[in-house]
């Protein structure tokens, strides 16, 4: 819209500056001219009236519309689309259900819920849900310390074994997957407050960078969310290869069974 | 000296050059005995005519355009400092830079080691599991059955225990591979949004909206991702569910036969 009103108002100034030429060719000519060139008053007032009528209408008209527009068009931005009075009232409006509902929200998520009695149980459920990657390292002596580790060569066949270690490896992992997750949940929370703040004091202009900035923080979620089912599903997975390798087992049990008494009935 | 200047002084000189050359037009056609017809009585209809056309172009033309001039004076105020100000729009970019080393921050949490498992075979299906490498997919078959062993064979158990097996088997597996892709995908995710996060600290207003569209089109991809994902989760606990279901089917299969059996030899004693 500026552009074409800026591109018109070159043309108008373009026309004015060659009407004005044109006048003083006009008088120039006149003065210089003898009386008896021919150029009677009737001429010269049909040339004024001319361009009289030329500035009135043709100009004049279009600048009035002109300006017509231009004042629709501004008040169409500060009293519809724009109105200061509903931008502040917005921003207000984003800072009041900041103070509203930020607080108690955080509260109910940071209410306590451990609940267990004793030493070993206390202390790993105090690891697991102290959302500090920095207790990760503590994680695992506490498993073990509550679940027991590996047996030994001697006290159980390799496949148990192997499974007992596999069983807790995913355990473990998937628990620290959940200090990991819930460590990265505050801090989103925390991004959440900060962009929140930030709509409080933008303006229609700068929103599209905030809008943008908050999708990316969807997609940065969504990625933690498929990191946390990832781990689920290696667990899912994991306890359904368990039951089924005690099927294997089975079915080995009565195998080495069926051969022993095969064995005793076949002896002379 | 740059064009502009070059074409103004070329207007000058011209505008110059004109008048010059009008002069000296006029000056040849004088006669030499001219009679100047300002001495004519037309000469006052011409300054009538100008003075009207000379206020006609203060009140016509040049009140309207300084009315514009005020209007779109305005306008520009309006939305330099109310709808674009270019300090909120700076705030916002700078925004996205502290946003972007809190990602960073974050993704550095997911790349923590939490692998802990001791011997070699479930080292090597827990290094597959968590390599969030889809290179290695094909690779979870071969660890899963060196540690959890093949299907027995059909000398071992009866074939509708063999099926279970290997229907157990696969979706165990499957499940494991499923893992391993969706963490891949989770990786790429965050890659893309730091990019995104790189370019939205040097867009525009007006260029915001492209990389959310863009974004908004990542994240309708990553649910899908999930939703995928979440299907694979259902299927490992609809095969638990169905395998629960068989071996109470097996127990009847069982008790029906141990009750055949029984009738059998019982009527056997009583002949």
């Amino acid at each position: 819209m500026k552009k074409i009103l800026h591109a018109f108002r070159e043309r108008l100034l373009k026309r004015c500056s060659r009407v004005a030429a044109g006048v003083l060719c006009l008088l120039l000519v006149l003065a210089i001219a003898p009386p008896g060139a021919g150029a009677g008053i009737a001429d010269i007032v049909s040339i004024l009236t001319s361009i009289y009528g030329t500035l009135r209408g043709d100009i004049g008209g279009v600048l009035n519309n002109i300006q017509g527009v231009n004042t629709n068009v501004r008040d169409l931005h500060q009293g519809m689309v724009w109105p200061v009075a509903l931008l502040n009232q917005a921003r207000g409006f984003v800072g009041q259900v900041t103070a509203q509902y930020r607080d108690p929200m955080w509260q109910i998520h940071s209410l306590a819920t451990s609940s267990a009695t004793l030493s070993n149980p206390s202390q790993l459920e105090s690891l697991m849900r102290s959302r500090q990657t920095g207790n990760l390292g503590g994680l695992e002596p506490a498993f073990q310390r509550l679940y027991q580790p590996v047996p030994v060569t001697w006290d159980a066949p390799a496949m148990e074994r192997n499974m007992i270690d596999i069983d807790d490896a995913l355990a473990v992992g998937a628990l620290k997957t959940t200090v990991v997750s819930d460590q990265s949940g505050n801090q989103m929370l925390s991004l959440a407050d900060a962009l929140e703040q930030q709509a409080s004091k933008a303006a229609p202009g700068s929103t599209p960078l905030l809008t943008a900035q908050a999708q990316i923080a969807s997609l940065e979620t969504q990625a933690f969310q498929q990191r946390m089912l990832a781990a689920e599903l290696r667990q899912e997975a994991a306890k359904l290869a368990h039951d089924n390798a005690l099927r294997k087992r089975s079915a080995e049990t009565a195998r080495n069974l069926r051969n022993q008494v095969h064995d005793v009935l076949s002896r002379p | 000296m740059n064009r502009q200047t070059i074409t103004r002084i070329w207007n000058a000189l011209n505008s110059r050059f004109v008048f010059a050359a009008m002069l000296v037009t006029a000056i040849l056609l004088v006669p030499s005995k001219a009679i100047s017809q300002f001495a004519d009585p037309c000469c006052a209809v011409i300054t009538t005519g100008l003075n009207t056309i000379s206020g006609l172009l203060r009140n016509v033309v040049a009140t309207p355009l300084k009315s514009i001039q005020q209007i779109q004076q305005q306008s520009a105020n309006f939305e330099q400092q109310i709808i674009w100000p270019q300090n909120a729009i700076n705030q916002a970019r700078n925004f996205a830079g502290q946003a972007q080393g809190q990602f960073r921050q974050m993704n550095q949490l997911y790349q923590i080691p939490v692998a802990s498992a001791t011997l070699a075979a479930p080292q090597r299906l827990e290094h597959t599991l968590l390599s969030a490498n889809p290179q290695n997919v094909a690779q979870v078959s071969r660890d899963y059955t060196g540690l959890y062993g093949p299907v027995m064979s059909p000398q071992d158990a009866p074939q509708p225990v063999r099926d279970l097996v290997d229907m157990s088997d696969a979706e165990a597996q499957a499940a494991m591979k499923k893992a391993v892709e969706i963490d891949a995908l989770a990786d790429l995710e965050m890659q893309a949004a730091d990019k995104m996060n790189q370019q939205l600290q040097s867009a525009a207003p007006g260029s915001a909206p492209i990389l959310e569209a863009q974004t908004g089109a990542w994240l309708l991809r990553a649910n899908a991702y999930t939703q995928s994902a979440m299907a694979e989760l259902v299927r490992v606990r609809s095969v638990e569910l169905a395998n629960s279901s068989a071996q109470l089917k097996f127990s009847a299969s069982h008790a029906a036969n141990l009750r055949n059996a029984t009738d059998q030899m019982l009527q056997r004693g009583v002949k």
